[in-house]
């Protein structure tokens, strides 16, 4: 049984075929979020299946998650980012107590009971100070790529403090760094320290190791230091941290389609 | 929708319907209609602003007791040109309406009563006060202490003759007793309401409940429409006992959801889940306890029972606790989601509290959502229900 989980994120839409029978991932595909969402959505689906050689009708369940989950028009159901990423984690790392996502405009703390069930959560509210919006806000500052900022953040002797917890002010901040002539790549050391401070606080308590960091952000060299340094415990990245919500809502759609099947006659 | 409504013509208006569940929906109307009544009557309109202010003196001194509370986002941006921009939306928008003129009731108002609760409240009301005429109102922070109790009580007793000297009038003992029953009437009447959300399912949605939530106390019509009300929908819940209900139900604590700025509650329940129980000012916690009628002393009586409204403005707050206990208890929820309207420290704060009541000793997922009255943040904040949702019931 073939199933698929679409993760319409706010900076990129991830696919990810999951075959039950196998328990294999058999496809992936990423693409760039835009207007059109609903036609992206079913572009990078099509192609998807294509890359896998898999005919459409032989996917039994869809779930769509993410923040743009709702407009995936051939989702069989929606799932959040939540229960998403506790079941993709599950998955690949099945001792995990805590999941930090970070993605392009939100962040989410995620604590896992023994057995991968969702104990309780934390989510950015307005505010992008924890997200990876602050390195793209950084990167248009320094005038830099923004998959640059995290080899940069590695070349820092003595990461810069940013202590606003606005990324606005934060901003207003850099500047300042700068002009007193700062390096780039303290600066850049320190707004990852400051992302990773941002998440704790969300987070509200000590989070229970091990951890494991998924989302775009988690990619970035220097990300997981921050992180592990701020938590001041052990932090794994997740295998292919993009695609964590994706596996996990394909894996749930197995689930669906599952339930669904037994229970018609 | 908001005040702004009442000034729709008569003729606009509903006309007086024999359902009395719609009687409600046009809750603002009636209102207006009724004041200005009262007010053509020779009433004076007494403006407040907190569930601690006693009804009862007020209308033992046949005024008329209106919440000013302001829910309208649309009213924030006049205020913010005189308060900062870090302050709870409901006192902004209260004092936008001031700003504005676009509260009748404000504009009506004889009087203020200014309750000392919250910092920015407190402080918005001598801005107020600079054009209301305003009775400040001081509320003793100290919960559960003898001294603070005789203090308040004392407190009470100037709101009394204030009202007597500004409106020329005594407030007699059976005036006071007179109120008593009134106000424990229509507690009475809006708490077996509220308990009807114990069956399962509920006859109404959480929504619905909060329509029967007045702005002004006291108002004797609409007593009578309250016990056609009950009567309709406890026959209701007779037919739909053994209809099964997969919605999750929601126990919802925090701030009060002001008229106009019921958004969260809308979120929650258009996610699918139903919000059995309100434990904010707008739903149980003002309407749990009665007066005591028979009290020799109708004031002391009055006073000792506001007193023990529990409140995150007392220290320390155990009170709300315990009624959280009960309602838990009572009501049977799944999962509890705390309101916080931004920059309100004391409910923020207490928050901790209430989450380690959620899931350490209830035993029930706790989701806390922090905002204002701008819609901006809806999507997110409902895939943070959600995702409460399905944690709440995985299957
Ligand atoms: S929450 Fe506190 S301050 Fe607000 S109305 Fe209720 S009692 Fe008054
Ligand atoms: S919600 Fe909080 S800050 Fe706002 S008026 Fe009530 S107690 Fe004060």
């Amino acid at each position: 049984m073939i199933c698929a989980g679409i993760d319409a994120g706010s900076r990129a839409i991830k696919v990810v075929l999951f075959d039950h029978a196998r328990s294999m991932v058999i496809g992936r595909g990423l693409a760039d979020q835009g207007v059109a969402q609903p036609r992206l959505a079913e572009e990078i689906f099509a192609a998807t299946l294509s890359k896998a050689g898999i005919d459409r009708h032989q996917v039994r369940s869809v779930v769509a998650t993410g923040y743009g989950r709702n407009r995936v028009a051939f989702a069989t159901t929606t799932i959040t980012e939540i229960t998403c990423h506790a079941r993709g984690v599950f998955h690949l790392a099945p001792d995990t107590r805590s999941i930090v996502e970070i993605g392009g405009q939100d962040s989410k703390v995620i604590r896992l009971e023994n057995g991968g069930r969702v104990r309780d959560f934390a989510m950015n509210d307005r505010c992008a100070a924890g997200t990876g919006r602050f390195l793209e806000i950084l990167a248009a500052r320094l005038d830099a790529d923004w998959s640059k900022l995290g080899d940069l953040s590695q070349q820092s002797r003595q990461p810069a403090l940013i202590s606003s917890t606005c990324v606005v002010f934060a901003e207003t901040e850099i500047i300042g760094l700068l002009a007193e002539g700062v390096p780039a790549a303290d600066i850049a050391a320190g707004v990852q320290n400051s992302i990773a401070t941002r998440v704790m606080a969300m987070a509200g308590r000590p989070l229970t190791a091990p951890v494991l960091f998924t989302g775009g952000v988690a990619l970035q060299p220097g990300m997981v230091r921050a992180l592990a340094t701020t938590l001041d415990c052990p932090v794994q990245v997740a295998p292919e941290p993009q695609f964590t919500g994706a596996l996990g809502a394909a894996l749930l759609a197995a689930r669906i389609a599952a339930t669904a099947s037994t229970s018609s006659p | 929708m908001l005040f702004e409504c009442a000034h729709r013509e008569r003729s606009e208006r509903m006309s007086p319907t024999a359902d009395p569940i719609a009687h409600f929906g046009a809750m603002i109307d009636r209102c207006y209609d009724y004041a200005e009544a009262a007010k053509a009557a020779g009433r004076p309109i007494v403006g407040i602003m907190c569930e601690f202010t006693p009804r009862e003196i007020i209308l033992a001194a046949n005024a008329v007791p209106v919440c000013l509370c302001g829910g309208s986002a649309a009213t924030i941006p006049a205020a913010e040109q005189v308060l900062p921009t870090n302050l709870c939306p409901l006192i902004k928008s209260t004092f936008g309406y001031h700003l504005t003129g676009n509260n009748p009731f404000l504009n009506w108002a004889d009087l203020i009563v200014a309750e000392t609760t919250c910092d920015g409240k407190k402080k918005m009301f001598e801005l107020l006060g600079e054009s209301k005429p305003m009775h400040v109102l001081e509320l003793p922070h100290k919960a559960n202490a003898p001294e603070a109790l005789a203090y308040w009580t004392d407190e009470v007793r100037k709101l009394k003759t204030a009202l007597e000297t500004r409106f020329g009038l005594q407030i007699t003992d059976a005036d006071l007793r007179r109120a008593i029953r009134l106000m424990n009437r229509e507690r009475g009447l809006r708490r077996r309401l509220a308990q009807l959300m114990r069956h399962d399912p509920p006859p109404l949605t959480g929504r619905q409940l909060l329509e029967f939530k007045s702005i002004i106390s006291g108002m004797e019509p609409d007593l009578d429409q309250y016990e056609s009300a009950l009567r309709l929908l406890t026959a209701r819940t007779a037919h739909t006992a053994t209809t099964v209900d997969n919605r999750a139900r929601v126990l919802l604590t925090g701030v009060p959801l002001v008229h106009g700025a019921e958004r969260v509650l809308e979120l929650i329940e258009n996610s699918g889940a139903v919000v059995v129980a309100m434990e904010n000012c707008t739903g149980l916690k003002p309407i749990l306890d009665d007066v005591d009628e028979l009290d020799p002393d109708p004031l002391a009586a009055i006073a000792r029972k506001y007193y023990h409204l529990p409140c995150s403005v007392l220290t320390p707050n155990s009170g709300r606790l315990c009624t959280l206990r009960e309602l838990a208890a009572a009501y049977r929820p799944h999962c509890v989601i705390e309101l916080i309207w931004q920059a309100c420290l004391t409910y923020d704060v207490e928050s901790h509290h209430v989450r380690k009541l959620a899931e350490e000793e209830l035993h029930l997922p706790y989701l806390k959502i922090t905002t204002d009255y701008s819609p901006s943040d809806s999507a997110r904040i409902t895939a943070r229900i959600e995702a409460l949702l399905e944690t709440a019931r995985p299957d």
